[in-house]
């Protein structure tokens, strides 16, 4: 093994952390040193884009309302007109971070600073990330369902009929871990490809991939975020609905 | 590629060793879920909230000002319809005006027309008259001189018989 790593242009790695301890706790160094980028550079932006609000916007705050009409206009799609307005934040939060996660990971050559151990990428790549925004979007609907309709949100578990009971729970298990497999199967998927060509072919070759991982990456932020806002919306309307993949 | 797919293998290999790998739960999942909760809290401070309320103040003033501005296209075009309306009246009474002027001009006329002709009339007939008169007298005189010569002629043929 000693002997094959002189001849490798660039190394792999995969499934290496930055071990980082916390009173006992073991925690992905990597994951939040790239994640306090992204929240630091959306706020940053946020901050910039109000902070001489305009009628008439322009530049950066043009900008920012265009995102924002896009998350109103998905929350508002998968929620409802009536009752979208208090989840903005949440499926915006979303949506934002996980595309500039996304994107940073495929744009930023984080791998050009050396980490002690593991190597920085997007947030998203790791399965702690996904399955945290997972679990937080499985509470938001249950929020959501309880709040709206009380106790009577379990009655969707019997609909349309009882026999459906253990497909109805296992549905919210399966809910949580689609959405985080899902996203961060794509974007560690992604990387690896682009890892290995550029290993094989360092020039030109995987520069076709690494637009595709750019749409890709656009995408599953699309989709985690059109997903949390259908799951909030089903659990507040109460038709049962039915699943989305 | 042989190597790498080696190495590749190897490098997991030893992750999983140190207690590392792809799937490895630990304290950076809640760490993160409290991270992300913190990021839309202050996001929605400092971009949903004031820029949401941008957007719809805008959507209020865009809206408010179509109605205005439909309230004041209906006065204008209530506005240019009276003034229409205005000016066809005027133009009718202008039409009357004109036709009553004409009426009265040829009425005067024709008054002065026939007034002249009735003077004309008069003076034809006095002209006529003193005309009349003229030859009444110069018959008379004619008359007196006729009357004077045949008695000269007479006394001259009664002198000349007498003789």
């Amino acid at each position: 093994m000693l002997m094959i790593h002189p001849l490798v242009l660039a190394k792999l790695e995969v499934g290496q952390h930055l071990y980082w301890q916390l009173g006992g706790l073991k925690l992905h160094g990597q994951v939040f040193l790239t994640s306090w980028f992204v929240i630091g550079a959306l706020l940053l932006v946020s901050f910039l884009a109000t902070r001489n609000i305009q009628r008439i916007p322009s530049g950066l705050q043009n900008f920012m309302e265009y995102a924002l009409e896009f998350i109103r206009d998905l929350a508002k799609n998968q929620i409802g007109e009536k009752e979208y307005r208090p989840w903005v934040p949440f499926v915006g939060t979303l949506f934002l971070f996980i595309f500039v996660s996304n994107w940073s990971g495929a744009l930023i050559p984080w791998k050009l600073i050396h980490l002690p151990s593991g190597e920085l990428a997007a947030p998203t790549n790791d399965i702690n990330t996904t399955v945290a925004l997972a679990l937080l979007t499985s509470l938001a609907y249950f929020y959501a369902g309880f709040s709206n309709r009380g106790l009577g949100y379990f009655a969707k578990y019997i609909e349309p009929t009882p026999i459906l009971l253990p497909i109805n729970i296992l549905e919210d298990f399966t809910k949580p871990l689609s959405l985080s497999f899902r996203l961060f199967g794509n974007i560690l998927a992604d990387e690896l490809v682009v890892a290995v060509l550029v290993l094989l072919v360092p020039l030109f070759v995987p520069l076709p991939v690494m637009v595709l991982g750019l749409f890709t990456s656009a995408i599953q932020a699309l989709i985690f975020a059109t997903l949390a806002a259908a799951y909030i919306g089903e659990a507040i309307e109460g038709h049962g609905g039915e699943e989305h993949g | 590629m042989m190597n790498f797919v080696w190495l590749l293998a190897v490098e997991t290999a030893e992750a999983v060793e140190e207690g590392g790998g792809l799937f490895d739960l630990d304290a950076t999942l809640p760490l993160m879920a409290v991270q992300f909760v913190l990021l839309a809290v202050a996001l929605n401070v400092l971009f949903y909230k004031p820029l949401g309320k941008v957007l719809d103040e805008r959507d209020g003033y865009i809206s408010s000002n179509q109605v205005d501005a439909a309230e004041r296209l209906a006065k204008a075009e209530q506005i240019a319809k009276q003034y229409q309306q205005e000016l066809a009246e005027t133009r009718r009474q202008a039409q009357s005006v004109i036709a009553e002027a004409q009426e009265e001009a040829q009425k005067i006329a024709a008054q002065t027309v026939a007034v002249a002709q009735q003077e004309a009339q008069a003076q034809r007939e006095q002209v006529q008259r003193e005309l009349d008169e003229q030859k009444n007298q110069a018959m008379a005189t004619l008359e007196q001189q006729v009357d004077g010569l045949s008695q000269q002629i007479l006394d001259k043929l009664l002198g000349s018989l007498a003789a």
